[in-house]
């Protein structure tokens, strides 16, 4: 057996398995599915945000050219509210009832033959309702602001202070130098480039669901329990998904409603959202306004640090930003810690997980507050940050499992140059442009789930290393490829994956950056196992040249059987046998190992920002990220996921935000030319570093996940670029022109 | 989508016959905005009539000025050497347009005719004035930080959308129109209408003409010219401002000068009192943004777009003080 190269750092860097799939139009994506006899689902939204539906006029849709059936909550499908687990992004099933609880809520499905048929009818169907006045406007609800209880499996409200010190605001009264700023940032959308699709065929009683998902084994739950099937008559598959962010976990009305339409018509249904669509019917980021107050010392010792968050909630549920409990929690060392989580709930779309919820806006407040307070110490901001750099994990005394923040900063200051900064704010001036240069760290849990791969050597001379995971267009087949060839000691080419299939190896999927670091421990398990199976094989069948050896004089070497003056490869002796593979199954799960340490991701961005002084438009001139992730499995797939999530933050900072009418609870942006994202253009060069050092406590393959970590804290260095390039300190986001005009 | 007509025109007569009156029908070029539309069920005509055969092609010069075929895509226009050279206003307006999938396919006649990016106007389940006449403007008192601050109504502040009608409106260019009543030049500055009580017209296209052309006066100085398009993100998004300058500059003092504005209009906005202005002025700085207050004397800025009152002075200044070099 060959080791897995445990705890060494990794040079691999391969080219994407699927990359010629994906260029040349081969991978096929949910919609891609062209199901015999499909019918197509178009879904009506509502057009108030707040209201009861009297009653809806399909007649003129009924008749329309192609349209087999018009589903409404006057005429619905019926969908179970009960059952586990139960994974939908909202507090309700759609056509249940006839209550509209915000803008663009799926209140009908039309099918018909065609695409293009189901959408011209859909626009025929008017629905008259008793409206209410919605709340969708975040600042005014904050009079009302509620407490979410327990954020995080910690208090919302959390104290943790030295001894002697009763309340936060005494530890602030007493600190030689204070700063507060409050900050605030709009509620916003995934826009995964793959709009949400789902193809559902029903066959003897059998549903297959083709639905571009995080977590094949999450949907197929959800799905056999609204449609009220066994969850064994139920197979979800989704072997490409075109970018999630976090969208993609939970399910929303439309896989739900396709499959009880294609089941009730007797034929298969897709269903696709619009771009506009995505927007109201899946999830979106609370919006979110925080205030920092920082108490320190002179020398820059953190002595108070006062963190408060109210965050956006739908009265259908969802997931809300954490934004002190991921970000201040932890950070930095400081004698007082106080967070403070409120939520207000909205007539609005449910919020759910986008790329590092929580840290995303907690760290553009904790960092933005961090180089105010940097500014007002006449301290450089990289000094002020290795000063406060904690080893333990605040409250609770657990020493961190390997954590290099430190040499983040060190490491990325001397890539980026930061030594030449002049700290004086609009110091640096060339031609129309204002130059100015910022910092701030990331973070980002490490998380690990059980899961199981299984790994079955193939009489054609391949190994298959499959598992139900999923690939966001992140890198898991490469991954498992990778690992595979590196478990079993053969080139990747020889590496056959497969991931996406609810029928292979259990696997929640992919999620919380914790897909790497789940599924690749259970490679190494699962190619030991096969191994074992093989030489078993090898010893017992009587047609194999190894027959009688005894097992333990036997072991695997990089493809062969090696016995005492022998030596066979696996194919040969599968065909010799004449068995087309044989197979096994490993499993991990985290182990006693949680509790003992802290599992932590972290990273350092520079950046260097362009103002111009007549018009004021902010432009990205470089960026610099150093990233502490722990080993890094696949270096080139790696560099894509840091620089994509960098290009994320770069959208926070600058250009992304919903607009939602407060009067209205309309979402006015709900389409990719007024909702604002990065294109090539406003992409800077990005220089990414690993510093690779494997966290085999955390596990053995030592490698932690870097999914969402390359995404924190980019707004708040790309906003401290700007305050040093011009002197001003914007606090709302996104950083827009109008508000640097002078 | 409704269902409609659909005819190919393979003459300009035929072209006009087949749109009559005009009523219910539209011409189809590129399709990037008409497509679009009738997607969402904004536009709903009941005839379509494919124009792209007619013979509405060529970039020429001759002594009257430039003339651009209608049928023209701007990808082609943007980047022609005749263009480029005597005109590079017009070049770089058209590159910092939509997206290069966009102007691939959209015509020249067809950018002129485009229809506004008002949110409310592409949304048929909200009031617009343009789309229904007297339901209502829901964008003077909603979202409205890219709409128009000059030449506004109670009716409709949808701001122009196009670049390229910004610089050809600094150039003095006229259009074209042939319908069933014979043929017709207009400069493009008159041809656009002001919204006022009639959002829903906007243009003085007769039923069923057709632009066939675009000519652009002889001005040698143009060769000293400039689009500058401020926005948000690089690519791929219409002006919060925008300036088109040509400059006659000699002994670094402002000869002549052709000034227009976009992103801030509801129609391409020609400022000849910023011009009258700025002739015998060196072009300082400070005296380019004196200059360029009179852009704004008469703006009615909205709830979101207050700051283009400042951003727009400031894209002339930067605009004309860049030419000058």
């Amino acid at each position: 057996m060959q080791s897995a190269a445990q705890g060494a750092a990794r040079t691999v860097s391969v080219n994407r398995v699927d990359g010629r799939l994906k260029v040349t139009g081969g991978a096929r994506y949910s919609a891609d599915h062209l199901a015999e006899r499909a019918a197509h689902g178009y879904l009506l939204l509502s057009t108030v945000a707040l209201g009861t539906i009297r009653s809806m006029d399909v007649a003129a849709a009924q008749r329309a050219p192609g349209v087999l059936a018009v589903f409404t909550p006057f005429h619905p499908l019926k969908l179970n509210g009960g059952g586990n687990p139960f994974s939908v992004g909202h507090s309700w099933l759609p056509l249940q009832d006839a209550e509209v609880r915000y803008h663009g809520q799926a209140i009908g499905l039309v099918v018909a033959e065609t695409f293009e048929q189901a959408r011209d009818a859909a626009a025929l169907v008017s629905a008259d309702y008793d409206v209410r006045p919605p709340a969708a406007s975040l600042p005014d609800g904050i009079p009302r602001a509620t407490d979410p209880g327990r954020v995080n499996g910690e208090p919302a409200v959390l104290n943790l202070l030295a001894d002697g010190v009763g309340t936060i605001d005494e530890a602030l009264a007493s600190s030689e130098v204070t700063v507060s700023g409050t900050y605030s940032q709009p509620m916003k959308h995934h826009s995964a480039m793959e709009p949400h699709a789902t193809v559902a065929v029903w066959q003897d009683d059998q549903l297959t669901l083709y639905n571009g998902t995080q977590s094949a084994s999450l949907t197929l739950g959800t799905i056999a329990a609204a449609l009220g099937v066994e969850p064994a008559r139920v197979r979800v598959i989704s072997p490409h998904v075109g970018g999630g962010f976090g969208n993609k976990i939970a399910t929303w009305a439309h896989p739900l409603l396709a499959a009880a339409a294609a089941r009730t018509l007797g034929r298969p249904v897709k269903v696709v959202l619009t771009r506009e669509q995505t927007f109201t019917v899946t999830g979106n980021r609370s919006a979110v306004r925080q205030t920092v107050t920082l108490g320190a010392r002179r020398d820059g010792t953190l002595v108070a640090v006062k963190h408060q968050a109210y965050s956006s909630q739908s009265t259908s549920g969802g997931i809300f930003e954490t934004s002190p409990h991921t970000t201040s929690r932890y950070l930095y060392r400081a004698e007082n810690i106080h967070l403070d989580q409120k939520i207000v709930t909205l007539d609005v779309p449910p919020p759910t997980w986008m790329r590092a919820p929580g840290q995303e806006s907690g760290s553009f407040a904790l960092e933005t507050a961090l180089d105010e307070l940097a500014v007002e110490l006449g301290m450089d901001p990289v000094a002020l940050r290795l000063r406060n750099d904690a080893t333990v994990y605040p409250g609770r005394n657990v020493p961190w499992s390997s954590k290099h923040l430190d040499e983040c900063y060190r490491v990325g200051a001397r890539r980026f140059g930061w030594d030449r900064r002049d700290p004086a704010p609009r110091s640096d001036v060339r031609g129309e442009w204002l130059v100015g240069t910022g910092t701030a760290s990331a973070v980002y849990p490490a998380e690990r789930f059980p899961a199981s791969v299984k790994v079955r050597f193939q009489a054609d001379g391949d190994v298959a290393v499959s598992s139900a995971t999923a690939d966001l267009g992140t890198g898991m087949w490469t991954v498992l490829a990778v690992l595979g060839s590196e478990a079993l000691g053969l080139p990747v080419d020889r590496i056959r994956t497969d991931l996406g299939d609810s029928t292979l190896a259990a696997n929640i999927g992919a999620f919380g950056s914790g897909a790497t670091a789940s599924t690749g421990p259970a490679v190494a398990v699962a190619a030991e196992a096969a191994s074992t199976e093989l030489i078993k094989l090898a010893v017992t069948h009587e047609r194999s040249p190894l027959h009688g050896v005894p097992a333990a004089d036997v072991r695997y070497d990089r493809g062969d059987l090696v016995a005492p003056g022998r030596r066979i490869g696996f194919a040969a002796l599968l065909q010799a046998v004449d068995v087309a593979g044989v197979e096994a199954t490993g499993s991990t799960a985290p182990g006693p190992e949680h509790g003992q340490h802290a599992f932590t991701s972290f990273g350092a961005h520079f950046c260097e920002v362009r103002v111009n002084r007549w018009t004021g438009e902010p432009r990205l001139a470089r960026i610099t990220t150093v990233i502490d992730g722990g080993a890094i499995v696949n270096a080139k797939t790696a560099r894509s996921q840091i620089i994509g999530g960098v290009i994320f933050g770069i959208g926070q900072a600058l250009l992304e935000g919903a607009q939602v009418e407060p009067a209205t609870g309309r979402i006015a942006n709900a389409n990719l030319a007024e909702y604002l994202l990065p294109v090539n253009a406003d992409v800077p060069p990005i220089d990414v570093h690993f510093l690779n050092h494997p966290d085999t406590l955390f596990n053995p393959l030592g490698a932690r996940g870097i999914g969402e970590v390359g995404t924190v804290g980019v707004a708040a260095a790309i906003g401290n670029a700007i305050h040093h390039a011009t002197g001003r300190r914007i606090r709302d986001l996104p950083i827009t022109l109008d508000k640097l005009l002078d | 989508m409704r269902a409609f007509d659909f005819a190919v025109a393979e003459t300009l007569g035929q072209a006009l016959t087949r749109a009559g009156s005009g009523a219910g029908s539209a011409y189809l070029a590129g399709g990037t905005t008409l497509v679009d539309l009738m997607k969402l069920d904004v536009m709903t005509p009941r005839q379509v009539v494919d124009i792209n055969r007619l013979p509405l092609r060529g970039v020429t010069t001759d002594r009257s000025g430039l003339h651009i075929g209608a049928l023209e895509r701007m990808s082609d226009v943007a980047v022609h050497p005749l263009v480029t050279a005597r005109y590079p206003v017009i070049a770089q307006a058209l590159s910092r347009s939509a997206s290069p999938q966009l102007r691939n396919m959209a015509s020249i006649g067809g950018n002129l005719l485009q229809r506004v990016r008002c949110g409310y106007f592409r949304d048929t389940s909200t009031p617009c004035n343009k789309r229904e006449p007297g339901s209502g403007c829901p964008a003077i008192g909603g979202e409205n930080r890219g709409h128009a601050i000059l030449g506004t109504s109670d009716s409709c502040v949808a701001t122009h959308p196009s670049d390229l009608a910004v610089a050809l409106v600094a150039l003095d260019a006229s259009v074209r129109l042939v319908g069933r009543d014979g043929t017709r030049d207009v400069r493009l500055a008159d041809f656009y209408r002001l919204p006022g009580d009639t959002p829903q017209l906007e243009h003085d296209l007769r039923p069923g003409e057709l632009v066939t052309r675009v000519t652009v006066p002889e001005l040698a100085w143009a060769r000293r010219s400039a689009y500058l398009k401020i926005r948000d993100r690089q690519s791929y998004e219409f002006a919060l401002a925008s300036a088109a300058v040509a400059l006659d500059l000699r002994d670094g003092v402002i000869r002549d000068v052709r000034l227009a504005v976009g992103g801030v209009g509801t129609r391409p906005w020609r400022l000849p009192e910023v011009e009258e202005a700025l002739r015998g002025m060196s072009p300082r700085p400070d005296a380019v943004e004196a200059a360029a207050a009179r852009a704004v004397a008469d703006a009615r800025p909205l709830a979101h777009n207050r700051f283009k009152v400042t951003l727009v002075r400031r894209t002339i200044v930067r605009a004309l003080t860049n030419l000058a070099g």
